[in-house]
């Protein structure tokens, strides 16, 4: 091919259709690009916003802990308070945290100050751990409050929100999921559409070619890579605009405790990008028809 | 209108005939046979009906008759653009009723066409117009400019390989579609119209290249209108009436002219 390059005068560049070679980029490719763009963008911020929430809740994702505390008065009631909660639907078990483990926790929480906190820990009031089931009811942290409240007990409320907020981040998950199907078909469309309009201006090219006898994947190939092309570049240009965010929005992730990560998002948009294109290059040429097409 | 030194053998008014002179003897010769050929569009509008022929290799065949005659119905069932509705039709050796899709690709990339529209892709220069064929078919793009550039010199445009088609003539452009038709060394090549928006000089010399294919061995079909051309390029004369064959006559050169026989 070399030679017909240097052959052709400079402003000539030979590109025959058909097969591997991609039609020329042109305004509305470069139109659907951007709009994929946009819409992957936004769906890298929010799975990018759904990893810091789980950050956020990281340490409650696999072993759900909540924490009851009855008054040192009351110590007598520890091990009825126990059977109580260990009967619980939704409890998997209930462990004593003992005064021992609770000193060595609050030296800790204190930064191995030299002081001696045991004085301070027996003010401590006496703490139950409980695991909490995958299987939860949406009434299991009101039976536990009920139960611990008979005896006099109190629960860590900030726990409750914490598990609470887990749930809340599992059904957002469900629903970005949700959100990332119905845009990928949108952009799926998009795309069909776009290369609806570049089959629409290369129909002659395609009859042509089935004229001489091309097969369907010749005629169609070039299609199909542009839109998949057109997918991941967009996911690639999507993902580059993520840094911006991330990088504005760090010190705040740092206080947070969250560490946000683009790097975890790049290869899912691409290849989710790509896919999403190779789709809609495949219903923009699903129905391909030519006059004198042999199916005619 | 020009009116040739033409003697014509009617051999419409005996079917027997015409049906003994269509088919001889089973022939490898044949390249193209049809029997009581019938196409009927799905609109009801029967467009070929009973049409009985065989076509040798090397003929140079002229196919004509009015507008909506059926010559360039015929021509797209040569190339498996239509499908008969009835009767029997085969082409390059495939029964075209029934054919499969993959043996019309492999027939149309035996067979060159060349439109009366010339069906150039206007963005795309005359060597990307003239190597589509070749590209289609697979060919090493290190093939692809010396095959090019040797049948735009048969044509007579080996200097206009980089050009645009909008930048050529209407005979250029014929000329064009020559080349893109004959590039693959088709057995057959069908014309429809190529002289059909050609001035008559631009005309005989589009039909001397087709002439010249022909004398190499090509198998030339070409519907037309311009039966003065006959005079100067004779050859297999097949004429249609509303869909009915009505005549088929070989015409021959003579000392005065071209007559038929």
């Amino acid at each position: 091919m070399s030679n017909i390059i240097n052959e052709a005068p400079e402003h000539i560049d030979p590109r025959l259709p058909g097969g591997f070679q991609l039609p020329p980029f042109g305004i509305h490719q470069f139109l659907a690009l951007m709009i994929v763009c946009v819409a992957l963008w936004a769906l890298g911020t929010v799975w990018l916003g759904l990893q810091g929430a789980q950050q956020w809740v990281g340490s409650w994702q696999n072993n759900i802990q909540l924490h009851v505390y009855l008054p040192v008065d009351k110590r007598d009631k520890l091990g009825e308070l126990k059977v109580k909660l260990s009967s619980v639907e939704g409890v998997s078990s209930v462990r004593h945290i003992s005064r021992r483990e609770a000193s060595e926790w609050m030296q800790s929480w204190l930064g191995g100050t030299s002081l001696n906190v045991e004085k301070f820990s027996r003010q401590l009031p006496e703490s139950l751990e409980l695991t909490l089931a995958d299987e939860r009811n949406e009434f299991l942290f009101s039976d536990i409050r009920d139960e611990a409240a008979i005896l006099g007990a109190t629960v860590n409320e900030d726990e409750v929100q914490l598990a609470n907020a887990h749930e809340l981040v599992q059904s957002i998950r469900k629903m970005v999921w949700f959100v990332t199907i119905i845009l990928a078909l949108a952009m799926a469309l998009i795309v069909s559409n776009t290369l609806r309009m570049t089959l629409l201006a290369r129909a002659d090219e395609v009859h042509l070619m089935r004229l001489l006898g091309a097969k369907e994947w010749f005629v169609r190939m070039p299609f199909i890579l542009e839109g998949t092309l057109l997918g991941a570049g967009a996911a690639l240009l999507a993902w580059l605009l993520l840094w911006p965010l991330v990088l504005g929005l760090s010190s705040w992730a740092d206080n947070m405790g969250i560490s946000l990560s683009p790097f975890a998002l790049l290869l899912p948009l691409i290849i989710g990008g790509a896919l999403v294109g190779c789709f809609g290059a495949t219903i923009a040429t699903a129905k391909l028809v030519s006059p004198d097409s042999v199916d005619n | 209108m020009l009116k040739p030194n033409l003697r014509f053998v009617s051999i419409n008014a005996d079917r027997a005939l015409l049906h003994r002179y269509c088919f001889p003897m089973s022939d490898d010769k044949q390249i193209i046979h049809m029997q009581q050929l019938m196409l009927r569009y799905p609109a009801g509008k029967v467009a070929l009906s009973g049409v009985s022929l065989s076509i040798s290799k090397g003929d140079f065949v002229y196919l004509t008759g009015e507008s909506g005659a059926g010559k360039s119905t015929l021509l797209r069932m040569f190339y498996g653009g239509l499908i008969p509705s009835s009767g029997r039709l085969s082409v390059q050796q495939w029964d075209m009723r029934g054919v499969a899709e993959g043996d019309v690709r492999e027939l149309r990339q035996r067979t060159g066409i060349i439109f009366q529209d010339h069906k150039l892709l206007f963005s795309r220069t005359v060597f990307e117009n003239v190597a589509l064929p070749l590209r289609v078919q697979g060919w090493e793009k290190e093939r692809l400019v010396p095959r090019v550039r040797k049948v735009l010199e048969f044509v007579g445009l080996d200097d206009r390989l980089w050009s645009y088609p909008e930048a050529l003539s209407g005979g250029e452009q014929q000329r064009i579609a020559i080349a893109r038709a004959m590039v693959t060394n088709p057995p057959v090549i069908l014309a429809d119209e190529p002289t059909g928006n050609l001035d008559e000089e631009t005309a005989r010399r589009v039909l001397d290249l087709l002439m010249s294919l022909n004398r190499n061995g090509t198998t030339v079909i070409m519907a037309t209108h311009d039966l003065h051309l006959l005079t100067s390029h004779p050859g297999r004369l097949i004429q249609l009436h509303q869909g009915s064959l009505i005549g088929d006559s070989q015409m021959e050169n003579s000392q005065a002219g071209y007559s038929y026989e």
